[in-house]
């Protein structure tokens, strides 16, 4: 215990990693903040900068950047009705509204102080569960691990997507792109098409940044010239009887933010909008109509995103699975650096994960400070002309791909999937399930072909004991779910159900 | 935002491409191992491969069944010049970084791109594009410690120097 307590204060007295656990928090609210730059894009470019670094450096920034990325997203929400990232789409519905009626200030200052409850209550969950889930873990089969990741991937690709088909194909293309190089078990070539510059796989930095970095900035040239919007805000800091009063309100929503992003697949934006709809259930009689500028509808969103990423490190660490995005980039990160996580991560290295906990602590400190203050310096930096960002955008990126390897090969390979990225998006598929495809390839093949050897080569003896197992059932019926969800038979019934319920409360 | 009842210009040909590179990748993935056994290198790549084919043959008929269009053009909406000619300078930029180093090319590259994208006069651009680099540098290069390649600009030898001084100063 002792021993817990002093790595998961290792950040706290250190000079420079607390240092970069500020330093990334509030690079991660301003990049948040910024319409059109997402946090995923701000933790793909910025860690490809620490891979040359000591763990500990790297995780103060990574950690950083991803709790104050989530909390930055909603300030352009709340201003302008632009979603800074996708776990803020539910805080526009009713910040903007508050601030429409002059009360930016005080939605800015509430959403800030309900994103730290939230993100302390996701990062306890974490401190508490983590230990279990990972003792849990420690009993799953190979086929879980394969079911497990196929769930994550297919539930991001049919969430966060406008078609199931269309996330399937991302993230197909990503378990295949994971698959390129020299098999790991038995050193045959994989789609090296005889390049022998190809046996060690395509980068993984360079395929994150071309499709989150390069892809991003290129969609931002059609709104170069649209003109920055000009920022007022008043006073900030919301007093003691607001935050009391929504406490109750904010400690179930957090609840639900830090169960969905604890399960792999779902992260911060669907754990909002769920929090969103829950306030609203909830809140027999609002002040204001929710919609309108309901101050529920604001805390509701804010706490369940910031508690989601304590929740969402729970299967990254315990299982090596990701929950979106951005864990996904992190987990690639952690791999490169040598860390294995999983349930062996926790026995193995303990002290990575009191780090880590510590370092979220720390982070959701700073995202107070920093949400708190300086309001100044950041509509300085919100009114940034984006024809000078989206330059500076693609040069780090290129400086990003090219410092992980000194390759420029892989500065080619960042573009070829910045420009297919840009593709891929103008079409409507979405690029989050090709990351995760990418992180999880190698997890899902290896447990794949252990399961089946275990099983004899059968395909049979693998089904029974699937339906055998009641955890691989319940994995299996799930992916099975996702399929179903999207057939007639259930959309039917869905409509038919929301009809039903319309004419009800229409009586 | 794309409308998925509305067919976008080039989108029939995106899909059409996406399921020709899929053929071709299962066909490669056949080319592993076969169907020599369920635990093989190439089993799991030819499902994969399998689940692209599938998926993009079904978005293709999808798309070709769409007949209401989006009232865009391909090269004025979805690969208008602004994007095309920032790709290529992006392409260039990779071209020149190690012949002629880092500092040089990525002040060309911002300086030439800002002013294409703003055209508020080239002088300004350069010192927004100057001022710009200069803070990457002193982030990425000496705080960052990220190595790039100093091509024409002999900035070992600057850095050494700046080092010197600085050490000359605190030895004396």
């Amino acid at each position: 215990m002792i021993e817990a307590l002093q790595y998961f204060t290792i950040a706290w007295f250190d000079p420079k990693l607390l240092g970069l656990v500020a330093l990334g928090t509030f690079a991660g609210i301003y990049v948040g903040a910024i319409p059109g730059l997402s946090v995923t894009m701000a933790v793909s470019i910025l860690i490809s900068f620490t891979f040359a670094w000591d763990v500990y450096p790297a995780l103060c920034l990574m950690v950083g950047i991803y709790m104050g990325g989530v909390y930055g997203g909603s300030r352009t929400a709340i201003l302008l009705n632009i979603p800074g990232a996708p776990s803020a789409i539910a805080t526009a519905l009713d910040g903007y509204p508050l601030a429409q009626k002059g009360k930016a200030g005080e939605a800015i200052g509430l959403s800030t102080v309900m994103s730290f409850v939230g993100g302390f209550i996701g990062i306890g969950v974490l401190a508490l569960a983590a230990p279990f889930v990972s003792e849990f873990a420690l009993t799953f089969q190979p086929r879980d691990y394969m079911l497990l990741a196929i769930l994550g991937i297919l539930l991001v690709g049919s969430l966060s997507g406008e078609s199931l088909l269309k996330g399937v194909f991302a993230g197909s293309l990503g378990l295949l792109i994971g698959a390129v190089g020299l098999d790991p078990l038995t050193a045959q070539e994989r789609f090296t098409f005889g390049v022998v510059e190809l046996w060690g796989g395509i980068s993984f930095i360079a395929v994150m940044i071309g499709l989150f970095g390069v892809s991003e900035a290129l969609m931002q040239l059609h709104h170069i010239d649209k003109a920055a919007v000009k920022q007022t805000i008043g006073r900030i800091v919301p007093s003691w009887g607001a935050i009391w009063k929504y406490l109750p309100l904010s400690i179930q929503t957090s609840s639900i933010g830090v169960i969905i992003g604890a399960l792999p697949g779902t992260g911060g934006d669907i754990a909002a909008l769920m929090a969103y709809d829950h306030a609203k259930r909830v809140t027999k009689s609002p002040d204001v109509p929710f919609g309108q500028g309901a101050q529920e509808g604001l805390v509701a969103p804010e706490t369940a995103n910031n508690a989601a990423v304590g929740g969402a490190f729970i299967p990254m660490l315990t299982l090596g699975i990701p929950g979106d995005a951005v864990t996904a980039i992190i987990i690639g990160a952690l791999f490169i650096h040598g860390l294995n996580p999983g349930p062996m991560l926790m026995i193995e290295q303990p002290q990575m994960f009191w780090f880590i906990t510590g370092a979220l602590v720390l982070a959701n400190i700073f995202m107070l400070i920093f949400g708190l203050t300086g309001i100044r310096l950041f509509t300085k930096i919100v009114e940034m002309p984006r024809t000078v960002l989206i330059p500076l955008i693609l040069l780090l990126s290129i400086v990003g791909a090219y410092a992980v390897n000194n390759s420029i090969t892989d500065v080619y390979w960042m573009l070829l999937f910045g420009a297919f990225g840009y593709l891929l998006k103008t079409y409507g598929y979405q690029v989050g399930p090709v990351i995760l495809g990418v992180i999880l390839s190698r997890l899902i093949d290896e447990n794949w072909r252990r399961a089946i050897i275990s099983d004899q080569e059968s395909l049979g003896l693998l089904l029974r004991g699937i339906v055998t197992s009641p955890l691989s059932l319940v994995l299996l019926l799930a992916v099975l779910f996702i399929f179903f969800s999207q057939t007639p038979l259930w959309t039917g019934w869905r409509a038919r159900r929301a009809a039903l319920r319309a004419s009800g409360d229409g009586i | 935002m794309h409308d998925p009842t509305k067919k976008k210009p080039g989108e029939t040909a995106f899909a059409a491409a996406l399921v020709g590179l899929s053929g071709f990748l299962l066909w490669q993935a056949w080319g592993i191992a076969g169907f020599e056994a369920l635990s093989s290198p190439g089993a799991f790549p030819m499902a994969v491969t399998f689940a692209m084919l599938v998926s993009s043959g079904v978005i293709l008929l999808k798309t070709l069944r769409l007949t209401a269009r989006e009232p865009v053009g391909f090269f004025s909406d979805i690969a208008p010049p602004v994007i095309l000619i920032m790709f290529a300078m992006m392409l260039g930029y990779a071209l020149l970084l190690k012949p002629f180093g880092f500092l040089p090319t990525s002040l060309l590259f911002l300086t030439l791109s800002v002013f294409g994208l703003r055209r508020r006069g080239l002088l300004w651009s350069f010192g927004i594009s100057l001022f710009s680099l200069a803070l990457v540098y002193l982030i990425f290069r000496i705080v960052f410690s990220v190595l790039m390649p100093s091509g024409i600009v002999p900035e070992g030898e600057i850095l050494a120097w700046l080092g010197n001084l600085f050490s000359g100063e605190t030895a004396q």
